[in-house]
């Protein structure tokens, strides 16, 4: 009887392999949770550049009338047990002469009357960012002259050439009129001083110049019509892309997709951050990450440098030890919480008070941004830091500061030219495991100065040229923010797969340069040893 | 023609002060509570090998540590008596450690080369004391390398990483870096214990030579060795110093028992 037992099975040399096959099935399980992960990430962001057949859809609105449309169907069939009991419904988003841009809508699947591929309905992205569905008949173009689709692209050229012209007299003339006009407001010139005079004048010729243009371009128009028959006139210049999806081959497909990817990267959200890119939130994300990482490192070493080298070895330093460690665990939005009250309001209301009195009460400094962002993320991430490079000191064999200090250099001589650069990679592994823990917070980050939307990048032309002060957005506050659209709307709900995908990305990437750069500190320093 | 053979006696307790390179006096040395050294006297003459010999635990290390207060690293350690280098008292407060260091080269028992190229290995010594120009560091990092008999190994390798080198090699390097520092002492502890016995020839070599420049003083686990190499030989046995003479007499005709006990064999 006892040949059963829990131990004897254990303990067993033979049975030993049931152990070891255990834990070998956690870990494939693991790594099966992570593949799963990846994967339904991967497919639900790439999903929002995929583009999707125009349809042509019959159906009844529950108040009886008829619509026929072009619209895009959400694949999900969406049960809505509460509403018709177990009925299944489509969600699909159209575009008709009284919702030409767009509207979603939730149709029991019996209300449906038929649904046909629309080859020759186009999906046209409009430049803020929302979609009409409708099939393009003709060009209008100026002086009441009509063009075939087929000069689409050279009509396009033409319009987008205008659009520059007027952009280069806004930017070069008026601006630089503007800036004339400025500089004798400011020395005091009279109203009807010949100059002012001059400028006025050419103030109003090149506001005609523009004005002209601007009515050249309303004269080009995309004539569409919806499915019900009605025409519907856009503005060539408001056109962002024009695909037939319904028309397209694999590589076709794949060039939207591709164009989907670069304007995802470079485009700056529209429509409440349900379209567009996500440019200012990566730009934001990696800006808190670059001055966090700056801050952190640092103050981690030396932190960490003084614990291992300089610290005597008492209590005292016992207890540091513990709490850096805890800190490690204390939940982010405490630090968030800290944040706000510590480096907004106290830190940065009296630097208000101090350099910025001018402007209070508006504040300056004392308002959550970037830098203040940074700097509690590395708080957040200071223990990570310091653990790994006090792993990292730990490893520098005592001979080598023995050899150091025999040569007559002092404690500091050696921990610069000796101990640091053989902890650099365990210093580089902290950093990575802090890019990694900051990249993914979001709670703390929408206190102390991540936006939904941010109307200006933290850097731009204007001196000092990087504003750590301003609001920023962050991808991970973008995916939050998407979560929450994402219960009525469809696309938005994977531009949150999309910016979580991108967000795996950035931390992927940073990751890999950090984990190279710490392969070569280990070729450089560790070898050997 | 017998004297030939016969090497030149120096009476080691009335050693001038010119020919004395270390005079060290009623030493003491504890780690917290524990003593380590018990007054120790003894002068150790310029420029010639004495090696310590002794079984493991008995201060040797420790010894050859004050003369160049590696000591002072250890948190608790407690060294009373002086120790005189260049007429100076070196246990005194205001010594400066890397002016005495620079002076008192050590080299350890496991090669512990720095992990950067072999000439900026050499030049470490010579950087802290803040000597930048290029022309000087590659002449003396030529000349030391040349003093330690490495240089036609690396020559053409000066910038590889010193890690690359064989044990042998590393060590040589060792010496090479405390040499470019132009030390007047060089402290040797249990230079060839982790090493081949061709490779420790070659050490062995290199000190023969390298006492024309420099005082050495060695620590060392191998009789052998001892009575090969040095010319004057000091016993240690649990911190005391039992005797100390040259290395003729002392394996030859010891005037101890303890000692003898020692080199036949019959303990340690």
């Amino acid at each position: 009887m006892d040949k059963w037992s829990l131990r004897q099975f254990l303990t067993n040399r033979q049975q030993q392999s049931y152990v070891i096959s255990l834990g070998a099935f956690c870990a494939g399980l693991l790594v099966v949770a992570l593949a799963c992960v990846l994967m339904l990430i991967t497919i639900r962001g790439l999903d929002y550049f995929w583009p999707r057949p125009v349809q042509s859809i019959q159906f009844e609105l529950p108040d009886g009338t008829a619509k026929q449309v072009y619209a895009q169907i959400n694949e999900r069939h969406i049960n809505s047990a509460v509403e018709s009991g177990s009925e299944p419904a489509f969600v699909f988003r159209y575009s008709d002469s009284q919702h030409p841009y767009g509207r979603s809508l939730l149709v029991e699947a019996n209300a449906v009357e038929a649904i046909s591929e629309a080859a020759q309905a186009a999906d046209i992205l409009l430049i803020n960012g929302s979609r009409v569905f409708s099939e393009p008949l003709s060009i209008r173009l100026p002086e009441d002259q009509s063009g075939e689709l087929t000069q689409y692209d050279e009509i396009r050229d033409t319009v987008t050439a205008i659009r520059e012209q007027i952009e280069t007299v806004r930017k070069e003339r008026l601006a630089s009129v503007h800036r004339e006009l400025a500089s004798l407001d400011l020395r005091q010139v009279e109203e009807d001083a010949p100059a002012r005079l001059r400028l006025y004048a050419d103030f109003e010729r090149w506001q005609q110049e523009v004005l002209s243009l601007e009515a050249q371009l309303a004269d080009y128009q995309l004539v569409t019509r919806f499915n019900n028959g009605r025409e519907f006139l856009i503005p060539l210049d408001d056109i962002d892309r024009l695909s037939y999806p319904g028309q397209l081959d694999w590589f076709g497909k794949l060039g939207i997709v591709g164009a989907g990817v670069v304007a995802f990267l470079t485009d700056a959200p529209k429509q409440a951050n349900t379209a567009g890119g996500v440019f200012p939130a990566l730009f934001g994300t990696v800006l808190m990450i670059f001055v966090m990482t700056i801050l952190v490192t640092p103050f981690g070493v030396l932190a960490a440098v003084y614990l291992n080298e300089y610290a005597p070895d008492n209590h005292l330093t016992s207890v540091i030890r513990i709490c850096v460690s805890n800190m490690a665990g204390v939940p982010s939005i405490v630090y968030g919480v800290f944040g706000l009250g510590f480096f907004v309001y106290l830190v940065g209301g009296n630097i208000d008070e101090l350099f910025f009195k001018d402007a209070l009460p508006a504040p300056t400094m004392g308002t959550p941004g970037v830098f203040w962002a940074s700097l509690t993320m590395a708080i957040l991430t200071l223990p990570v830091v310091i653990v790994a490079t006090e792993e990292g000191l730990r490893r520098v064999p005592e001979g080598l500061k023995s050899g150091s200090y025999a040569l007559g250099a002092t404690k500091f001589e050696t921990i610069w030219h000796t101990v640091l650069p053989m902890a650099s990679p365990g210093i580089m592994t902290g950093v990575i495991l802090a890019i990694a823990r900051a990249a993914g917070e979001v709670a703390p980050l929408m206190l102390v100065g991540a936006v939904k939307f941010a109307p200006n990048l933290p850097f731009d032309g204007e001196f000092p040229y990087l504003h750590l002060d301003r609001q920023f957005m962050h991808l991970g506050v973008l995916i939050y923010d998407g979560a929450f659209h994402s219960q009525t709307d469809v696309r938005s709900a994977s531009l949150m797969f999309a910016s979580c995908l991108l967000l795996l990305v950035v931390v992927f990437v940073l990751n890999v340069l950090a984990v190279i750069l710490r392969r070569r500190l280990r070729k450089r320093y560790l070898r050997g040893y | 023609m017998l004297k030939l053979f016969e090497r030149e006696q120096l009476n080691l307790a009335k050693l001038p002060e010119a020919q004395t390179a270390i005079e060290v006096r009623d030493l003491c040395l504890r780690f917290g509570d524990k003593h380590v050294l018990h007054n120790i006297t003894m002068r150790i003459p310029k420029n010639r090998i004495t090696a310590l010999i002794g079984q493991s635990g008995c201060g040797k290390s420790t010894l050859i540590s004050c003369f160049n207060r590696m000591n002072d690293l250890i948190d608790n350690s407690v060294t009373e008596g002086e120790i005189i280098i260049d007429g100076r008292n070196i246990n005194r407060k205001k010594e400066n450690l890397s002016v005495l260091r620079s002076q008192v080269g050590m080299v350890f028992q496991r090669p512990n080369p720095f992990p950067m190229s072999i000439y900026d290995n050499v030049c470490y010594g010579l950087r802290l004391q803040g000597i930048k120009q290029r022309r000087q560091l590659d002449d003396a990092v030529e000349r030391a390398l040349i003093e330690a008999a490495l240089w036609d190994e690396v020559k053409d390798r000066l910038f590889e990483s010193a890690t690359t080198l064989s044990g042998g090699q590393q060590q040589r390097l060792v010496i090479a870096r405390a040499l470019a520092l132009k030390p007047s002492i060089l402290l040797l502890d249990e230079p060839t214990s982790a090493l081949d016995p061709l490779t420790t020839l070659i050490i062995e070599e290199l000190m023969a030579d390298l006492k024309k420049r420099c005082t050495i003083v060695i620590v060392t686990h191998n009789m052998q060795q001892a009575s090969r190499v040095s010319d004057y030989t000091a016993f240690l046995h649990q911190g005391e110093l039992v005797e100390y003479s040259d290395s003729d007499t002392l394996f030859t005709l010891p005037e101890k028992k303890q000692t003898e006990d020692y080199i036949t064999g019959r303990y340690g």
